[in-house]
């Protein structure tokens, strides 16, 4: 049983670190990066208290919405989802996440008090 | 006399804990409005008015009109003037052929005088009879028939009946119709009377209602008096029952004879026309049933005396009173319950009796309802009235004792009998407490009583000081007072001595209120202390302070916690860096072109501008500067973007 888990996730590592494009690893690194900092400030909450609440909220806020935006932003660069976003290069996705990241950061910094 | 008094008034009255007023001697007929039946009569004319109604109607006469007024009101009243000889030369005398008004004065005078004839020339006949015309005011119809009829000369009916009608039509006010239907009564029986008749009805609804107790027409008294007189006088002359209802009668009655003292000699002939008209027509007698003496009964004086007359205080021929049920009104128990005929005692005054006492009530207010029959022209004669019931009352069992609180003495207790004091005082100190028992009872039955007020008063004759404490009965009717001497201390202001205890008793039922001295009572309070003088509070000193109160700061966690956390929340930004690292992202695709540059700039900007947001900018400022670091990037970042994708798509150039 335990085998044929393990079989199965190195099949899985094997497979993802052959084919997928280092570009969309490069996010990948990316989306873990915010989910466990996301996941650190929750585990704060829950072990000290939700003390400056609003810091709490903008931070965690924050962190949903980079990691949103991050998976928008992998799910337009991907080639294997080039037939659906055809009139959207890499290049304006890239310019579309970075236009959403400063509007969302704006109302987060506003909401951090 | 006896004064009926409206029945609200005397409800409030007996719940008084005082007996009755004895000023009135008349007073309390108790007289209770209870439903439809109930109206009665609260005002007529008692022996006393109707005395002072004659003296102001026997007046030395002035002219022709007051002669008129006041020979023929005290024959209303059924009386004669004194001198009529004289009466009737002081007519003759004053009369001036040539005046209706004259005329009608002096005839309508010599009516009521015996044996005074009006000497009469044909051209006065001829002026009265001209006069009926409908031409004529009302009043000169109402003089010209009521002349022609007093002296008996014949009336065209008919042709007054259709003048009045075009008089009322034209005149249409209250005093010209009252008018109409007392000329209409002189007229000959023959005649359509039925259409004036029907005046009656209409002046009724024209009545004003005060209160449901008077009705009235805003013309005046004399307009309302008149009024009954007229309708009265032209129902009797027609036979037929004048559209009155009963509770109207009474109404009537009320505000005719509410007033006392009269204006002119006017106002009180309407008055005793009205009586008269109500003591002797044909359909509606109102009663007045009243209590001779004060409604009460007691072992002593054991009958009931009612006083049974019309309005003139004139006793009614071949009637019988009788008491249909009597109950208690505070328990509601019924005490008669078949009826009583009274017997009549004295007829000329109209006096009947019954001896309530045989059917042994308890002492308190009972609640009477009284018939009046063998007429059927009574009115008002279903009277509720209550009545009270006084007793004497007894002390029986005084016992007084001073009790040890630890009960380790046994009590001793002195019996007291009344009105006797007891010969040696009693003293108590703080441990000892003071007691009292007794028993009240009805001396004539021997039932226990419980009075309304049964109180124990201590009085110190040196301070003059008086407490008074309220004793109480036990379920056994037994009052006990028990006096703690160190509880109750505040109440003496703790002022030790000799005090003289008395026991006061009252209630209105009871005959014999008691205020008895029973006994002398030493209280000693264990710290005497004198009364501390209270310092004046001083009331302009300054209020201290109001501070205001900031909340309490949220408990923070440890620095180490917090220091802990922050390190570990910016610790995936380090594994973000070594996975790239191994991914083999690299910054050599970096170009250093204006635009590039420009760009990455921008970006750093906008979060150092996120940052001082953070820390000093308010909104509208940041977005201000975003604005212009965000076109800067925008176009750097554009053209940038837009090269990089010609690279990508012509990797060769």
């Amino acid at each position: 049983m335990s085998n044929s888990v393990i079989s199965v996730v190195s099949r899985f590592l094997d497979e993802y670190s052959s084919s997928t494009p280092r570009r969309l690893k490069v996010v990948d690194a990316y989306l873990l990066y915010i989910l466990l900092t996301g996941g650190l400030q929750f585990l704060y909450c829950l072990l000290v208290g939700t003390f400056p609440f609003n810091s709490f909220l903008s931070g965690f806020i924050s962190c949903v919405g980079s990691f949103i935006l991050a998976v928008c932003l992998r799910i337009q660069i991907n080639p294997q989802n080039k037939a659906e976003f055809l009139s959207i290069s890499p290049e304006r996705a890239f310019a579309d996440f970075l236009f959403a990241h400063t509007v969302l950061h704006l109302v987060v910094i506003n909401f951090v008090g | 006399m006896s004064v009926l008094r409206k029945a609200h008034f005397q409800y409030k009255e007996l719940f008084l804990d005082s007996p009755p007023p004895t000023g009135l001697h008349c007073v309390v007929l108790l007289a209770l409005a209870l439903g439809a039946q109930a109206l009665t009569p609260s005002h007529h004319l008692s022996p006393a008015d109707l005395d002072r109604l004659k003296a102001f109607l026997n007046q030395p006469f002035t002219d022709l009109e007051s002669a008129y007024y006041s020979i023929v009101g005290l024959s209303k009243l059924g009386i004669a003037v004194s001198d009529e000889h004289a009466a009737c030369q002081f007519l003759k005398s004053q009369l001036d052929p040539s005046n209706i008004d004259s005329l009608f004065f002096a005839s309508e005078a010599s009516q009521a005088l015996s044996g005074c004839q009006i000497p009469l020339s044909n051209e006065t006949r001829d002026l009265l009879l001209a006069a009926v015309s409908e031409d004529s005011t009302m009043s000169q119809i109402h003089r010209s028939v009521s002349t022609l009829s007093s002296l008996g000369l014949p009336v065209a009916s008919q042709e007054v009946v259709s003048a009045l009608t075009t008089r009322i039509t034209k005149e249409d006010n209250v005093l010209a119709i009252i008018l109409a239907l007392q000329t209409a009564s002189r007229l000959s029986q023959q005649a359509e009377l039925g259409g004036i008749l029907e005046e009656i009805e209409d002046l009724a609804a024209r009545l004003d209602d005060l209160g449901g107790i008077y009705l009235q027409f805003e013309e005046g008294l004399e307009a309302t008096a008149h009024f009954v007189t007229a309708a009265y006088a032209l129902s009797d002359h027609v036979d037929i029952e004048p559209p009155l209802k009963e509770d109207q009668v009474v109404q009537l009655v009320n505000s005719v004879f509410s007033k006392k003292s009269w204006d002119s000699l006017s106002e009180a002939f309407s008055v005793a026309s009205a009586a008269a008209a109500f003591s002797g027509n044909r359909f509606h007698i109102p009663v007045v049933v009243t209590s001779q003496g004060p409604a009460a009964v007691s072992h002593r004086q054991p009958m009931l005396q009612l006083q049974v007359t019309d309005i003139l205080s004139q006793p009614l021929p071949s009637i019988s009173v009788q008491v249909e049920s009597a109950h208690a009104v505070a328990s509601k128990s019924v005490v008669l319950s078949q009826a009583h005929v009274l017997s009549s005692i004295f007829v000329p005054s109209g006096i009947f009796e019954l001896n309530f006492m045989d059917s042994q009530p308890a002492s308190g207010y009972y609640q009477f309802a009284v018939a009046v029959t063998g007429d059927s022209r009574l009115v008002a004669n279903h009277v509720e009235m209550k009545v009270k019931v006084s007793t004497e009352v007894a002390i029986n069992n005084m016992d007084l004792s001073v009790v040890d609180k630890d009960q380790s003495i046994g009590t001793k207790t002195t019996r007291v009998e009344y009105p006797s004091k007891a010969k040696t005082s009693f003293t108590a100190d703080s441990h000892q407490n003071f007691a009292m028992s007794f028993q009240l009872v009805d001396v004539n039955t021997g039932v226990e009583l419980t009075p309304h007020q049964t109180f124990v008063r201590l009085h110190n004759q040196k301070t003059g000081q008086e407490v008074v404490f309220v004793a109480e009965p036990d379920s056994k009717n037994v009052y006990k007072f028990e006096l703690d001497t160190a509880e109750r201390k505040s109440e003496f202001d703790s002022i030790s001595g000799t005090y003289a205890l008395y026991l006061i008793v009252g209630d209105a039922t009871l005959e014999n209120p008691i205020l008895w001295n029973v006994a002398d009572v030493v209280l000693k309070f264990l710290d005497e202390e004198i009364p501390s003088v209270i310092q004046p509070k001083n009331l302009y000193v300054p209020k201290p302070e109001i501070k205001h109160l900031f909340r309490d700061p949220e408990k923070k966690p440890p620095t180490v916690v917090s220091n802990t956390f922050t390190a570990l929340v910016l610790s995936p930004l380090l594994l973000l860096f070594i996975l790239w690292i191994k991914l083999g992202a690299n910054i050599s695709n970096f170009s250093f072109t204006p635009s590039c540059i420009l760009f990455h700039l921008g970006h750093a900007a906008m979060l150092g501008l996120m940052y001082v947001y953070w820390t000093q900018l308010n909104m509208f400022q940041t977005l201000k500067y975003l604005a212009i670091i965000g076109s800067l990037t925008f176009l750097a970042g554009n053209r940038m973007l837009a090269q990089k994708a010609v690279k990508r798509y012509r990797p060769g150039c």
